[in-house]
Parts: C-alpha cells; structure tokens; sequence
C-alpha cells in the first residue's frame, strides 16, 4: 500500500488539512504504520501535481485543507479495484534462513523451527491481548490480519517440521533390535 | 495458587518392543487465573496429558495433583467426586446429552450430588455464557457455537477451580470460535484454571503461555513478550 493511496481514502471522507490527515491514518492502521508530517505534505504536494487533490482556503487557523478531486475518485476506485500483488512484497528472509539451515552442515534445524514458532506464538499471543482492549473495527480489522500472517507462520512451520521428519526418515539408521526403542505414538 | 500440578509424569502404553512413551517427565503449573495451552503435532502427547489433568487416565509414574489432592492417591469414589466437583472439561463433541435440556445438561454434575437449587444455578451459568432464556430448549434445537457456550456452562458451574478444554471450538466458524475462545479467558480470569489442547496457533494465542511438546516432551514455552508495544512498530 502506498501512503498516497491511504490519503486519497482519508480524503474520500471530507477535506482534511496534513496534521489532521497524519492523525486519521495512524488512527485507521492502529499505529501500525506511523507517518511523520513530512511524508504527509510531501505525499500531498504530489498529488497535488498529478490533480488527484486541491487545496482550499486557509482556515482561521491558518491550517490549508485539501480535498479529493474527481480524478482523485477515479485514482481511488482503481486501486480499490486493485489486487495488491505480492511480487511487490520483500524477499521473504525467514522462508531463505530455513533453507539455509537444512543445507548448513550442524544446524539443528528443528531447533531453528521451535526457535521461530515460539516468537511467532509469542506474537500471537500479544496480538491476540490487545484484541480484548479494541472495540474500533477498522483497528480491529487490522489486527486480525497481523494476527493471521502470524498464524500462517505457525503453520507454515509446524507444516515444515513434519516434512523435515519425512525427510531425515530415509537417512535412520536401522535399529538395534537388541536395544529398547521409542515407538511412535498410534492416533 | 496452584491449581494443577504434573511432576514427572510419564506415561506409555504397551511393554517390551511395542512400549510407546506417550510423556516422557512432564513438569507443569497451573495458577489461579492462568490459561495454558498445549500444543504440539498429533501423536506429541497433548490429549494423554490433558487426560492425566483430569483424572481420565492415570500416570505410569510421577504424581497429578489437582487443587491440593494427589490423585493417584484417591480411591475411585473420591477421584469421580473431585472429577465432578473440581474439574471442567470442554470437548469438541460437546457431549451434551441430547434428550436433557441446556439448563438440565448444565446442572447434571449438582444433580449428581444431590445439590439443592441446581436449575436456578444452571440458568445462572447459561446467563453468564449470554445464554438468558436459552435453559429450556434441547440441544438440537441450538447451534453450535450456542451448543458449545452450554458445554463451557456446564463445565464451569459449581465449584469447578479447573476447565479442560480439548479442541474446543471444533467445527465452529471463526467469530463462533473467537467467542468461545474469549469466553473461556473470562471465565478464567475470572478465577479458574484452565488448560486447552489445540492445533490451531490463532486459539493457542487467548493463552497466558503455550507449552510444545514433542514426543512426550515439553520442547518450549513461549509467554508474553517484555515489550509489547514493540510489536506495532514499522518495519
């Protein structure tokens, strides 16, 4: 997402002036995502530029609000009608650290797993607490979908530790059957 | 104050070749107002241990003490007694008896011990569970997640100090599930003890601490975060 777009829907509602238009965002990602003033105004001259927005008279504050053109609309409704691509999101470090891991000579890589699930719980988990302090859907919205990537890690190791049993499973040496073994347990 | 205490507890079933260590050593605390979950993949242990908390199954050695009592130390008369008396349990079958009303279902365990005045604190739980009005209707005639708020109910009514919940939100939609979930934090905060089995991270997550296991052991805990407030930080 881009804080262009943000401001554009933040527009959408009425005419708003930077300081105002800061304080909205914040409120609209939980402050997830903080802007400083600069980006604010910066974000805002260019949309000027492109007529996405226009300013209007100083208020008696002095304070200069902007308001949503028509091609600002039209601008918001294509990227409303947009999918957000996920070729546009970062490489995706952790998913390389494990392959990393299980390629390192001496890596415990289930260690490495339990390591990653028991911070992604513990995110989880916080999460999850500030859920039972939010009313505000747009915040809680927000917090779900931090919430489910969390979860989509979890799951996306506890999918990788069974697959890396599967895979050291051909490697086992055969068992002594003189010696006491730990047979698995039947579901 | 502890509620359920496990001290080395092991388990296995089977002898000689075909012995299977379903617990290997379990230590593990339950307090007053304390949510644990246990989570770990299927044949890790997680459903044995939630059995020895309540007295379904019994240790192969170590001790399970629940509010103060060793339980391999009761006769079966006491242990059925703290069962009913002590110990909540939550599945996710539900275990409803269908031909039994909500308020009914809920004042079984009372009706059991021969409690006075059970309906009118089996209505009381259902209210408690946002389920006012709801006493005289059967079990078929309520939805799932209405159905589970009565087994929730029904395990907490009394003098219930400890909840055991196995997968408990089951089959349900996830804002049915949640609200199960928030309920059971409630009315742990309220002053229970509580322990959930669940492969779901998203429930694990109502909980004070999350316990792995793997292979009969407890591998990690993970609890709360030092900072928090870290966590909504950008990137």
């Amino acid at each position: 997402m881009s804080v262009k777009h943000g401001l554009l829907a933040l527009l959408e509602r009425g005419p708003m002036y930077g300081y105002q238009l800061r304080a909205a965002f914040e409120s609209s990602t939980g402050g997830t995502w903080p802007l400083n003033i600069g980006q604010v105004y910066t974000t805002l001259s260019r949309l000027e530029r492109d007529e996405l927005v226009r300013p209007l008279p100083e208020n008696e504050t002095g304070q200069r609000p902007f308001e949503i053109t028509d091609l600002g609309h039209a601008e918001l409704a294509k990227w409303f009608a947009s999918p957000v691509s996920r070729s546009d999101r970062p490489r995706d470090e952790l998913a390389i650290k494990l392959a990393l891991a299980i390629t390192t000579p001496g890596v415990d890589v289930r260690a490495v797993v339990q390591t990653q699930r028991g911070a992604a719980m513990r995110t989880l988990q916080e999460y999850t607490r500030l859920k039972t302090d939010v009313g505000d859907l747009p915040w809680l919205l927000v917090l779900d979908s931090m919430i489910f990537q969390a979860e989509a890690e979890v799951r996306w190791l506890d999918h990788c530790e069974a697959s890396l049993v599967r895979y050291e499973a051909p490697a086992a040496q055969p068992v002594d059957a003189d010696l006491p073994r730990d047979a698995e347990v039947p579901r | 104050m502890s509620v359920l205490e496990l001290r080395q507890v092991h388990r296995t079933h089977g002898t000689g070749a075909t012995i299977v260590h379903a617990l290997r050593g379990i230590d593990l605390v339950v307090r007053t107002g304390e949510l644990v979950a246990v989570m770990g993949p299927s044949g890790s242990g997680k459903s044995t241990l939630l059995n020895l908390a309540g007295g379904l199954d019994s240790p192969t050695s170590g001790e399970v003490v629940v509010d103060g009592t060793v339980l391999g130390s009761c006769s079966r008369k006491a242990l059925a007694a703290l069962r009913r008396r002590k110990i909540g349990y939550v599945f996710q079958d539900l275990n409803l008896l269908p031909s039994l009303t909500a308020a009914e279902n809920v004042a079984l365990p009372l009706d059991l011990d021969g409690v006075r005045g059970s309906r009118k604190q089996a209505l009381d739980a259902l209210s408690e569970v946002d389920l006012n009005g709801y006493g005289d209707r059967f079990p078929d005639e309520m939805s799932g997640g209405q159905q589970q708020r009565v087994a929730i109910a029904r395990a907490l009514i009394g003098e219930r100090t400890l909840v055991l919940a196995d997968e408990p939100t089951g089959a349900l939609d996830s804002q049915t599930g949640e609200a199960v979930l928030r309920l059971l934090r409630s009315k742990v905060d309220a002053g229970a003890a509580g322990m959930l089995v669940t492969h779901d991270a998203r429930h694990a997550a109502w909980a004070d601490r999350v316990v792995f296991l793997r292979d009969g052991r407890v591998v990690d805990t993970s609890g709360p975060l030092d900072q928090p407030e870290e966590l909504l930080r950008a990137p």
